[in-house]
């Protein structure tokens, strides 16, 4: 017992030196970012960031977040400092933060970064970016450990919903529609991906890139077993000429996911493991029989879903 | 060389027919013989390609007839059919259906009801309605353009700010604003047949008074024409043949404003002419392009409406280089 | 041609913008006459023959046949009465034939194609005016004088019987001028009432009757050799003319 507090001490004097200690770290940019000491007071820009550092632990730290962060229940009653296209600047240095975390494409960063903020871009898209952005999120925070840890128990749950499929649910031809031009999520997407490590083969093949803009057409001809859609599209699908002779649509084979949901899948974030199990479900209900439809009416977030 | 009218309408149907011939053709798979159609691709060819080629020509060919309307109508070389508010008022209709749809479920329900297409539809119809009421009337040709352009300014607004509201909206609105033919069905097809079936012959109809119309009003009205009555027909087959358009395939630019033009390069025409032959021309410029959007990525797709500008803007662009004159040229 | 009806203006005032620029008067073409309408400018010639032909309100009464303006349906009224304005531009992209085609549009019925008494009128009028060599040829090609020719053929083609030209001589060379006088006196003759606004002094005094005007109002209403009609020349124009007879024709000089 003795030993092991000895050997404690000094990790403990080390983890307040870090405390302490300048932290520099290149951020999506590119940029080098340095700041005198771990931030105790964070803006963040963009859900997915809001998500991570919370559940790093670090959720107390957040002052002020964008319009979208609607995760964790505490995220909610911060207060709200517009999108990324028309951040409350104002607002934003009233509140003194240490730091400001936000995606990649924001117009904001150089004014920010002018009104002397320290401005950190990450912009997390796929799978591996989800691992970078909490590693990189982890040496802001000074939190390694808690770090890996979340990063390990997000890929447990993956893998673990990839195994407890049945064999009838894997291998299923899956259209995922994220829009109604329509645009389709690719193998290449973060949605893609999720459904590949679920074992399940996409009609999109990677060439076309994460998003592509189809040939209604060519889901015609796919004539996938499953099709996933959100709540507000999921209606229009069997008035499009000759959808109504797709096996998804004449079997009932909808994964029509309500605003929630599409929250969660849309969103490359810690909540990843939920995503995966909201697909997994899917794929299993389809499996078995006919989807059932979600009982609750399609109500909008007022501000639309990022 | 030179045709008569009916000369050119021959070859135009017949660029028409081959035009629907090749987009039976292409599909998401690019180009394949139709002599090898299996069950499942003559299943594919009936609902999908067959009703979305014609209905990409129907759809043309009512964006070129309100075209001619209104450069007939205003004298203007530069009226196009959303001259008096359309495409504003389609977009507003259509982006405050999308804002409704999930405020509350009744809001839902009616959205849904409605339709896309439908709200689009009331929406280009409602906006020309305001501008003749805020023109009072069909008397004066320069107080309707000027009310065009201001509903067509206060409309817009009213949809970019509903869209920067609710970014769902902006999306959705983003397709619409570059017009699409991927969902025409056999349905559409009957709405596009019938808005011209009744257009069409209101404004052939009318061509010859819009040929004493350019010999000035004055001249006009001594020679019997009535006016009033006339611009009330016309205006109200422009609408109906933009709104009808707009409704099925969003904002598709260009076709209205050129095909008028590529009919009067070919030489002089009177409205009777133009207004036969810039439908046809329409048509097949449309369906042209509608063949090219699938086809030049396929299983992707571009927006129909960037390969209209890049046709019918080239094709004018080539004959102003050729001919080093003005548009609406004589030989 | 439409049996000829008759056509009466008694106007109590017309304002333009508000600015009054004809004052009471009364006017009759009389069949079977050429009148010519003459004075300076801005004394409300054109005015005159718009509210004649019925395209500008008024305060008065205009009857034709003895029926009112308002009675008379559009197309029956457009083929008593042919108009020719000044100035009218547009059609460049027309042929000639189209153009003077468009003059029998009173005449055909909503889309029914030209008749053979239509393409006869047309022959008729572009032959009367020389116009006929060029029918096929679009108007934006034509000189200025071709052009008129092509317009008075379109004029011609109504085959009114009341006929109101606002200067139609625009544009024409002396020969063409005189085909133009010819062409007046032989439609008069067949019972047309010719009114020409006229600044052409020369020509106006071959007419059968001249009318002078000034300020809104008509001066004098008078055959064209009459004392009093030059008397009333001379006073429109601040005496600064000088009216001659030559081989047995009145010329106006300015003096």
């Amino acid at each position: 017992m003795k030993l092991h507090t000895l050997l404690a001490a000094p990790l403990l004097a080390l983890a307040a030196l870090a405390q302490a200690a300048p932290i520099t770290l290149k951020d999506d940019r590119g940029a080098s970012i340095t700041l005198p000491r771990v931030p105790q007071r964070i803006v963040s820009l963009l859900p997915s960031l809001t998500e991570t550092v919370c559940e790093l632990g670090d959720c107390a730290k957040l002052v002020g977040v964008d319009r979208f962060s609607n995760f964790p229940e505490r995220a909610q009653k911060l207060p709200k400092l517009g999108g990324l296209e028309d951040t409350a600047v104002e607002a934003l240095v009233a509140l003194k933060p240490d730091v400001v975390l936000l995606g990649v494409s924001a117009r904001i960063i150089d004014r920010l970064e002018s009104l002397g903020l320290k401005v950190i871009a990450l912009e997390p898209k796929r799978m591996n970016d989800v691992e970078r952005v909490i590693g990189k999120l982890g040496e802001v925070l000074a939190r390694p450990d808690e770090a890996r840890r979340l990063w390990n128990r997000i890929d447990g749950h993956i893998s673990q919903s990839a195994a407890t499929l049945p064999p009838a649910a894997r291998g299923l031809t899956v259209y995922y529609e994220v829009d109604s031009a329509p645009y389709a999520a690719g193998a290449a997407s973060f949605m893609g991906e999720i459904l590949t490590r679920l074992g399940a083969k996409n009609i999109v093949p990677p060439e076309l890139g994460p998003f592509p803009k189809l040939n209604p057409e060519f889901v015609v001809r796919a004539d996938p077993q499953i099709i996933m859609v959100g709540q507000r599209s999921a209606p229009s699908l069997p008035q499009r000429p000759g959808w109504t002779g797709l096996r998804a649509v004449k079997n009932q084979r909808l994964c029509v996911w309500v605003p929630a949901e599409s929250d969660v899948l849309v969103r490359p974030g810690p909540r990843m493991s939920e995503a995966a199990a909201l697909m997994a479900r899917c794929l299993r209900q389809a499996a078995a029989g006919p989807v059932p439809l979600p009982t609750e009416a399609f109500t909008a977030p007022p501000g639309g879903m990022r | 060389m030179t045709l008569g009218t009916r000369g050119r309408a021959a070859l135009l149907l017949a660029l028409g027919a081959g035009l629907f011939v090749l987009g039976l053709t292409i599909g998401s798979t690019g180009w394949s013989p139709l002599t090898s159609a299996d069950e499942g691709l003559r299943q594919i060819l009936w609902d999908i390609r067959a009703p979305r080629s014609l209905g990409a020509w129907l759809a043309g060919a009512l964006l070129a007839l309100a075209g001619a309307i209104g450069q007939g109508l205003f004298r203007n070389p530069l009226a196009d059919p959303y001259l008096l508010g359309s495409s504003a008022g389609a977009s507003l209709g259509l982006a405050v259906m999308l804002f409704f749809l999930g405020v509350s479920p009744a809001s839902t329900v009616l959205a849904l009801r409605v339709g896309m297409t439908g709200s689009a539809f009331i929406g280009s119809v409602a906006a020309v309605l305001l501008t003749l009421v805020l023109a009072r009337g069909v008397e004066q040709t320069l107080r309707l353009l000027l009310a065009g352009v201001i509903v067509g300014v206060v409309l817009g607004s009213g949809t970019a700010l509903l869209t920067l509201i609710n970014l769902d909206v902006m999306r959705t609105m983003q397709s619409f604003m570059l017009g699409s033919t991927g969902f025409l069905g056999w349905n559409s097809v009957l709405v596009l047949l019938a808005s011209l079936a009744l257009a069409g012959p209101v404004a052939l109809g009318c061509s010859r008074s819009l040929d004493a119309l350019s010999l000035g009003e004055a001249t006009a009205r001594s020679l019997g024409v009535r006016l009033a009555l006339l611009r009330l027909l016309l205006v109200a087959a422009m609408s109906l043949s933009t709104a009808a358009a707009v409704a099925q395939c969003g904002l598709i630019a260009f076709v209205g404003l050129v095909a008028p033009h590529l009919v009067r390069s070919w030489g002089n025409v009177t409205h009777g002419a133009l207004l036969l032959l810039a439908p046809l021309t329409g048509g097949a410029l449309l369906l042209a392009a509608d063949v090219a959007a699938r086809w030049l990525i396929a299983p992707q797709e571009l927006p129909v409406g960037i390969i209209t500008a890049l046709l019918g803007g080239s094709y004018l662009l080539w004959l102003m280089h050729r001919r080093h004159a003005s548009l609406g040229a004589k030989r | 041609m439409s049996a000829p009806h008759r056509l009466q203006l008694v106007l109590n005032g017309l304002a333009l913008d508000g600015r009054p620029v004809l004052w009471p008067l009364q006017f009759a073409p009389e069949p079977g006459r050429w009148t010519a309408v003459v004075g300076p400018n801005g004394a409300g010639k054109s005015t005159l023959l718009r509210a004649l032909s019925g395209l500008l309100p008024f305060d008065g009464q205009l009857t034709l046949g003895g029926r009112p303006w308002a009675a008379w349906p559009a197309r029956e009224r457009a083929r008593a009465l042919s108009w020719l304005g000044q100035n009218e531009g547009g059609a460049d992209e027309l042929s000639a034939l189209d153009v003077v085609m468009l003059g029998r549009l009173p005449h055909q019925a909503w889309l029914a194609p030209p008749s053979a008494a239509d393409h006869a009128a047309v022959q008729q009028a572009m032959a009367q005016t020389q116009s006929w060599d060029w029918r096929d040829r679009p108007l934006a090609q034509l000189s200025g004088g071709e052009r008129q020719r092509v317009l008075l053929a379109r004029a011609l083609a109504v085959q009114a019987g009341v006929l109101l030209m606002d200067e139609p001589l625009a544009h024409l060379d002396p020969p063409h001028q005189s085909d133009w006088v010819r062409l007046a006196q032989a439609q008069a003759r067949a019972g047309v009432a010719v009114v020409s606004v006229l600044h052409e002094l020369n020509i106006a005094l071959q007419a059968d009757r001249l009318i002078v005007m000034a300020q809104g109002r008509i001066v004098h209403d008078g055959a064209a050799g009459d004392a009093a009609t030059h008397a009333a020349l001379q006073e429109v124009f601040q005496h600064r003319l000088l009216i001659l007879q030559a081989e047995q024709r009145w010329i106006a000089l300015n003096a």
